[in-house]
C-alpha cells in the first residue's frame, strides 16, 4: 500500500515536473525543473530494479546535463545581460501545444504496444539464459559489452561525433567557470580548496569501484566515467582545470582512445573467432575490462570538454 | 523498542526537511532562507540516516550512511558559503565578503 502511494507520487511528480520544464516562463525555471526531473527519473529506475540506469540518470541526466545547461544559461546571461535572457525561441503556448501532442502520440504508441502479441523469446531472456557462458556476473555489463557491443561501439562513435560538433559550431567559451574569484585581486573562498582536496581522491576511488564493480554489481564505464567527467567539471569550475584553445596529442590519443581499443578488441575476434566484436575464448574477461577502462577514460574527458567548451585543458598554474 | 526509535528519528528528521522546505519558500531573503536550507539538509538528513541505520541493524551499512551524511554535510556547507558570500557581494557587501 505504503509502495503503490510511494510510485503514485514518483509517477505524477515526474508528470508535473515534465511539463513544468517545457512551460516554465522563466529559462532558468525550465532548467531547474530539468535538473529535478532527472532527479526524479533516477528515482524511478531505482523502483523499477534497474540501479545500472538510475546510476547512469543520476550522473549523466541530472549531474552532468544539469551543469551543462547551467553553464549556457550563464553564457546566455554574460551575452544578453542580465534580465534579457527570456530567449527560448518558441513561445509558451507552442511549447505546451507540442507537449501536448507529444504526450497523446507516446500514449497512442505505448497503447498500441500493450495490444501487441509478446514476443516467443525476448531478448533479455534470451540474454539471462545466456549468461553462464560469459565471464561476466553483471548482465547489464554483458547486454553492452558483449550481445550487443555493436549498438556500444556506435554509441562511443555518436559521443565523439557529438564533441566535434559541438567544437565546430560552438565559440570559444569564457563564461563557464573559473569563478570571479579568480580575476587578479580577489581570493578564493575559503572553502573552495579544502573541498576539493577532500573530494579528489573520493571521486577517483568512486570511479574505479564503479568501473571494477561493473563486471559483477551495477556499474560500469559509462557510469564511471560520467563521476570522473564531474571531476573534470570540479576542477574546471574551480580554476584549477584552464580551458585552452588547442589540444594536446595526448589528449587527442585519450579521446579516441575508447573507440579505438574497442574497435581493436572486436577486430581481434574478427581474426580468431570468424566474426567482428566475439572476444577470443578464454580472453573475454580481461578484454571487457581494457576495453571498458578506456571506454571510461574516453568518456570522461569527452563529457568534461563538452562541458568545459573548449578544446583542451591546462592546469592553472 | 529499536523499531519506535527508528520511526521516531525518521519522522523527526522528515519534519525537518518539511520546516526547511517551508522556510525556502516563506522566508523573505537569501540568508535567511538558506539558514532554513541547511538545518534541514545538516540535521535532517543526520536524523534520517540515523533511523536508517537503526533499521538496517548492520554496522557496515550504518558507516555507509554515516559517509553519505558527512558528503552531503560537506556539499551543503560550501555550497551555501559561496552563495551568501555571492549574495553579500552583489547587495554591495563587498568588504565583508573577502575571506
Amino acid at each position: 500500500m505504503m509502495v503503490w502511494w510511494l510510485d503514485g507520487l514518483l509517477a505524477l511528480g515526474l508528470l508535473w515536473l515534465a511539463w513544468q520544464a517545457v512551460t516554465a516562463p522563466r529559462l532558468f525555471r525550465s532548467v531547474v525543473m530539468f535538473i529535478v526531473f532527472g532527479l526524479f527519473m533516477s528515482l524511478c529506475w531505482a523502483r523499477l530494479a534497474a540501479p545500472d540506469l538510475a546510476l547512469a540518470e543520476a550522473a549523466i541526466g541530472a549531474g552532468l546535463t544539469g551543469a551543462l545547461l547551467l553553464s549556457a544559461y550563464r553564457a546566455l546571461l554574460v551575452r544578453h545581460g542580465a534580465g534579457r535572457e527570456e530567449a527560448p525561441g518558441i513561445a509558451p503556448a507552442l511549447a505546451r501545444a507540442i507537449a501536448v501532442g507529444s504526450g497523446v502520440l507516446f500514449a497512442v504508441l505505448a497503447g498500441i504496444l500493450l495490444t501487441l502479441p509478446g514476443a516467443e523469446a525476448p531478448a533479455g531472456r534470451e540474454a539471462l539464459a545466456r549468461m553462464e557462458e560469459l565471464a561476466l556476473d553483471n548482465p547489464v555489463t554483458g547486454v553492452l559489452l558483449v550481445f550487443r557491443a555493436y549498438d556500444t561501439l556506435m554509441e562511443m562513435g555518436v559521443l565523439l561525433l557529438a564533441l566535434l560538433g559541438a567544437r565546430v559550431v560552438a565559440e570559444p567559451l569564457r563564461a563557464a567557470g573559473p569563478g570571479p574569484w579568480r580575476r587578479p585581486g580577489l581570493s578564493e573562498p575559503v572553502l573552495v580548496a579544502p573541498l576539493v582536496a577532500l573530494l579528489v581522491p573520493l571521486i577517483v576511488l568512486v570511479a574505479g569501484y564503479l568501473l571494477w564493480a561493473g563486471t559483477t554489481a551495477p556499474g560500469g564505464a559509462f557510469q564511471a566515467g560520467a563521476v570522473l567527467a564531474a571531476l573534470g567539471v570540479l576542477l574546471r569550475l574551480t580554476g584549477r582545470l584552464r580551458p585552452t584553445l588547442t589540444n594536446s596529442l595526448y589528449e587527442r590519443a585519450v579521446l579516441v582512445l575508447g573507440l579505438a581499443v574497442f574497435t581493436a578488441a572486436g577486430a581481434l575476434g574478427l581474426g580468431t573467432e570468424g566474426y567482428m566484436l566475439s572476444y577470443p575464448a578464454g580472453w573475454s574477461y580481461p578484454l571487457i575490462l581494457v576495453v571498458e577502462t578506456t571506454l571510461m577514460l574516453s568518456i570522461a574527458l569527452t563529457l568534461a570538454l563538452l562541458f568545459s567548451g573548449s578544446n583542451g585543458f591546462r592546469g592553472a598554474r | 523498542m529499536a523499531l519506535v526509535l527508528a520511526w521516531g528519528l525518521i519522522l523527526m528528521g522528515a519534519g525537518f526537511f518539511l520546516a526547511g522546505t517551508i522556510g525556502l519558500l516563506r522566508f523573505p531573503n537569501v540568508f535567511s532562507r538558506l539558514h532554513a536550507l541547511t538545518k534541514a539538509d545538516n540535521v535532517g538528513l543526520g536524523l534520517l540516516a540515523l533511523g536508517l541505520a537503526i533499521l538496517a541493524g548492520s554496522p557496515w551499512v550504518a558507516l555507509k550512511l554515516a559517509l553519505i551524511w558527512l558528503l552531503a554535510l560537506l556539499a551543503g556547507t560550501v555550497s551555501c558559503h559561496l552563495i551568501a558570500r555571492y549574495a553579500l557581494r552583489e547587495q554591495g557587501g563587498r568588504e565583508q565578503a573577502r575571506p
